[in-house]
Order: C-alpha cells, then sequence, then structure tokens
C-alpha cells in the first residue's frame, strides 16, 4: 500500500489493519515514523513545505518496495508520505513492513525509509520561526546510508536464521 | 512518444528559479541530457551550475548521459530531499 497524501496519518490503525491482513503468518511487524523536528541547528524550524512529482512519486517508491520484497522475505509493506505544509512535531513519513522474521522486517524498512530519502522525488522547503525560507540540502549522510545497501546483505546464513 | 517538442517539468528550487513550472520545448532530434542542460543554462543562467541538477525522463531517473527524445517528458530538480 502506497500512499502520499496531504492529511495526517493514523499510524497505529495502519499497523492494525497490516496485522490483521497478515496474521498468522508474520512473525514480526517493524514500523518507521519520521516527524518534522528543528533541522537547523540555531535556529528554530516553523513549518516544513513538502513538494513532489505526482505520478513519479508513488512509481518510485513502489519500486523501493518491490526490491525490498525481492531482496527479503516480506509479507507486506506500507508507506505514508505526507505532502503540503507541515509543523513542528507533526508526522510526515510512516513505513511498516509485515515479514515471517524479525531481520528481514528490520532491514527491508531500512532499506526503503534510505533508499526513499535520495530516490523518491520530495523536496523540503523549511520556513524558520524568524521567516526565513530555505530548500533543504541533501546530506552526504543520507547518500552514503543508500549507498551501503548496494552490496546485497542476504546470505545463507541469515536465509536460515528465523 | 513522438513529436517534435519535449514536455519540461521543473520542481522545488528550480520552479522558483525559473518561475516556471511547465513548458513545451523544441526538440526535433535525440540529445543527450548533459547537451540540453546546456541549452538549459543559456536560456535561464540563474540555474547554473547546472551539473549538479538531476533529470527524470518519463518520471525514471536517468544519468546525464542519457538521450532525450522528442516526446519526452523531462523533470529537473535538485537533489530529493523526502522522508
Amino acid at each position: 500500500m502506497i500512499i502520499v497524501q496531504q492529511n495526517d496519518f493514523d499510524a497505529a490503525a495502519l499497523t492494525a489493519g497490516l496485522r490483521f491482513r497478515t496474521e498468522g503468518k508474520a512473525g514480526s511487524i517493524v514500523t518507521f515514523t519520521g516527524y518534522v523536528r528543528d533541522y537547523a541547528q540555531d535556529a528554530s524550524t516553523r513549518t516544513l513545505f513538502l513538494e513532489h512529482y505526482p505520478g513519479m512519486c508513488e512509481r518510485e517508491i513502489e519500486s523501493l518496495c518491490a526490491e525490498a520484497q525481492a531482496r527479503w522475505n516480506v509479507l507486506e509493506s506500507i508507506v505514508v508520505h505526507r505532502v503540503g505544509e507541515l509543523h513542528l512535531k507533526d508526522q510526515i513519513v510512516f513505513i511498516a513492513i509485515a515479514s515471517a522474521h524479525r531481520g528481514d522486517a528490520f532491514s527491508a524498512c531500512e532499506y526503503i525509509i534510505d533508499a526513499l530519502k535520495t530516490r523518491a522525488p520530495f523536496w523540503k522547503r523549511e520556513t524558520l520561526t524568524s521567516g526565513e525560507q530555505f530548500w533543504v540540502q541533501r546530506r552526504d549522510s543520507d547518500t552514503q546510508k543508500t549507498a551501503q545497501w548496494i552490496e546485497p546483505p542476504r546470505t545463507e546464513e541469515n536465509e536460515e536464521n528465523p | 512518444m513522438n513529436g517534435t517538442t519535449i514536455k519540461v517539468l521543473y520542481f522545488a528550487q528550480v520552479a522558483e528559479l525559473t518561475s516556471t513550472r511547465v513548458e513545451q520545448w523544441p526538440l526535433a532530434q535525440p540529445v543527450s541530457g548533459t547537451d540540453w542542460l546546456a541549452q538549459l543554462e543559456t536560456r535561464y543562467p540563474q540555474l547554473a551550475p547546472v551539473k549538479r541538477l538531476k533529470l527524470a525522463i518519463n518520471q525514471y531517473h536517468v544519468s546525464h548521459g542519457t538521450l532525450i527524445q522528442p516526446g519526452d517528458e523531462v523533470a529537473v530538480f535538485e537533489p530529493v530531499t523526502g522522508g
């Protein structure tokens, strides 16, 4: 399930729905929720505006989820990402992975959020409490985190472990 | 796709710098992303240096070496910052 929307989302309800649809098969559900925080070190964030490329955005996230499914044991994945104007402490993004095994669920969830940050066409414009506005720049650490997934992490050993 | 134009989409900071979100751009022959970005910089010098910009063709990320064909949808943007 992939949703890009302006409205807020109910992480608990999304997780409950995933549990209902996969119960008996899923030994684990791993979730990640991202929130608006103060991005600048020496100034306070007032609002964050998220712009996206409709169509490509959903397709790119779908492709990340398909890649995760090909690499790990994933029963079902959910990605919800908000766009438009968000405020400090608001929820931005939600990812949930149901899997038979926790290792696969953790890996797939981390892979999707890391890859989403460098591939899904979203852009953040930050407005500080001073009124100053600027577009958030890509961090090198995000690029490095995505690059670390290029080596296939799946081995015979972790395929056998529960 | 056929035609003699491409549809160009600008996003975020790039849209602010060009004051445009979408436009048709004449293109009769295929051109590499690098060569087309040079044309873009001529038209919008405020975008320099264009080497940092990313391209998507028909909603797929591509490298600057990829050929843009007449009829394509080409998106131009800064590195993405979602999540």
